[in-house]
């Protein structure tokens, strides 16, 4: 049978030059809940959906606030975001220290990113298996970054990562130009969650228990709603299930949907098994 | 190294599954598999003309999310030296941070700014390095250097392999057949460096048909005595338009009287990775 000999590990170009188990740490993002991110001129604003492993247990945390103007969704192996976030949140204060003034974003995130690079160029480490998106508000505007493990940031006007994130990038891109107009940041986190709610699967809603919102803009420190907080702006939303007419339906989506068909009782139950935690 | 009998001549072998291992031929392809990744990148071009150099890169664009005129692939590495590479964007970043730290050691040690070639002794060293050992992977980039110094303008292009050469004309990254022979058309003893940036856009645009299906933004810069005061700096916004203009204006022309050669083109790396 055929085997990939080039993907043990980072220090290995297969002969068309690529890096698969750097490759394969991107795949890692996708098992991860979805998180979304946009800009307007004077906001950033991030949502997330919130996944437990069981009923009773506990939602994982999917927004980290870094400083009063930055924070991070994540999406992947949520104890690398941690440690990402740990040096983010290092960083900041140093700049603090140093220059007295708080941290400007592109720095920020370059920090990490050379940081992930480090991990793919030798042997002995693996990549980061996690996605951020990095929603940030500085002396020059509101910015919002993809960070990958691969060590590549790039900065968005609206991105989405983790499972089905397809589906908000789409409806990011047909929405573009009425988002970045928008100067209510109420009607940007509308435009949020409306992104996230085309990633659920067929009989997941939005709840104030799954969703995370958090806000950074002008005159805005960071902050995140969970929980009650998030009914809000809920309320404000038409419908909080995926729209059922949608046009394409990628693979992976199907897939899971024959999956959660058995799953009547409880929309907070993810029936697809939550890998955030395993080292697969 | 561009052989294409890469193929049938590693694969299985064993010889190709670690950096550091020569084959039986010599050869070590790990750092040859390096230049494939290269191979796949957006393209990169650097001039050295008589009053300057001129860095230009085609930056791809993957999404209309992407914000227009941020996520900047050349990079200023001292004053006045500019760096612009293709292949794997995050080793490029690397690479940067590697020759400001050389640049900022000399200046340390010497009190002048470092001059080009001394960059390119140090920096080619250390790329070199990323070849000899099992614990690491060579840099997936070609790096195009350009400065000024006392001795005056100076063009490199360093490979994976740690080699560097002086250059008139260099070009790297996928459209890197098209644009070098479009190179070397040009008259570089007579060429001011406002024409070269005219043709740094020209011929972006001339080696983007290898990459026809994606759309892609023009990144400019240059360094000059005269108009930059031997900074390195990218060109200003109507300059930028004009050299496009430019471009677009010949490519007209071109399309009626002659077929541009194609490129290799084995394109099947991610495209998230490599632009």
């Amino acid at each position: 049978m055929f085997r990939n000999n080039y993907d043990n590990d980072t220090v290995t170009y297969s002969p068309t030059g690529r890096l698969f188990q750097v490759e394969y740490a991107l795949e890692a993002i996708k098992q991860g809940s979805a998180a979304v991110g946009l800009t307007s001129k004077n906001h950033v604003v991030l949502v997330a959906l919130k996944r437990n492993a069981e009923e009773l247990g506990s939602y994982q945390k999917k927004i980290i606030k870094i400083d009063s103007h930055m924070g991070v969704a994540l999406a992947g192996l949520a104890p690398d975001a941690r440690v990402l976030s740990n040096y983010l949140k290092k960083k900041a204060m140093e700049n603090k220290l140093i220059f007295d003034k708080q941290i400007q974003t592109y720095k920020a995130v370059l920090s990490i990113a050379d940081k992930a690079q480090e991990n793919t160029q030798g042997f002995g480490s693996r990549p980061y298996g996690v996605g951020l998106l990095i929603a940030g508000y500085d002396e020059t505007g509101s910015h919002l970054f993809e960070f990958q493990p691969s060590g590549s940031v790039l900065e968005y006007f609206g991105a989405a990562i983790g499972a089905r994130s397809q589906a908000a990038r789409t409806y990011l891109e047909r929405n573009l130009e009425i988002i970045q107009q928008e100067t209510e940041v109420e009607k940007l986190i509308v435009h949020g969650l409306n992104a996230l709610r085309d990633t659920l699967s067929q009989d997941v809603e939005l709840t104030f228990k799954n969703t995370t919102v958090a806000v950074v803009g002008k005159d805005q420190e960071f902050i995140t709603y969970d929980d009650e907080d998030v009914q809000q702006w809920l309320d404000k939303l038409d419908s909080v299930s995926n729209a059922r007419n949608r046009e394409e339906e990628t693979e992976e989506n199907t897939e899971e949907n024959t999956h959660e068909t058995n799953n009547e009782d409880n929309q907070d139950h993810p029936t697809n098994e939550d890998r955030m935690e395993t080292d697969e | 190294m561009k052989s294409t009998n890469i193929y049938l001549t590693s694969i299985g072998t064993g010889y190709d599954l670690s950096n550091s291992v020569f084959s039986p031929d010599g050869r070590n392809f790990q750092v040859e598999y390096a230049m494939k990744a290269v191979e796949n990148g957006g393209t990169s071009i650097g001039i050295k003309c008589k009053d300057g150099i001129v860095l230009a890169c085609e930056k791809i664009i993957n999404s209309k999310l992407l914000v227009p005129g941020k996520n900047k692939r050349i990079q200023t590495v001292d004053r006045h030296l500019g760096v612009v590479y293709s292949g794997l964007l995050p080793d490029g970043r690397h690479f940067v941070n590697r020759c400001r730290e050389e640049s900022q050691s000399f200046k340390s040690i010497f009190k002048i700014p470092i001059p080009v070639p001394n960059l390119l002794d140090r920096i080619g060293l250390y790329v070199q390095n990323y070849t000899c050992y099992n614990s690491v992977r060579p840099f997936g980039i070609v790096g195009i250097i350009g400065g000024i110094d006392d001795n005056g303008s100076h063009l490199y292009m360093v490979e994976p392999s740690g080699s560097f050469w002086g250059y008139s004309g260099a070009a790297t990254g996928k459209g890197r057949q098209i644009a070098k022979s479009e190179l070397e058309k040009l008259k570089f003893d007579d060429l001011n460096i406002k024409d070269a940036i005219k043709q740094a856009a020209r011929i972006i645009s001339l080696a983007h048909e290898d990459n026809k299906d994606k759309d892609y933004e023009l990144e400019i810069s240059w360094c000059s005595k005269e108009f930059t005061n031997g900074k390195h700096e990218f060109i200003p916004i109507e300059l930028l338009e004009e050299a496009k203009k430019f471009a677009e204006e010949d490519e007209g022309d071109e399309d009626e009287d002659e077929e541009e050669g194609e490129g290799e083109g084995e394109g099947e790396g991610e495209d998230t990775e490599m632009n």
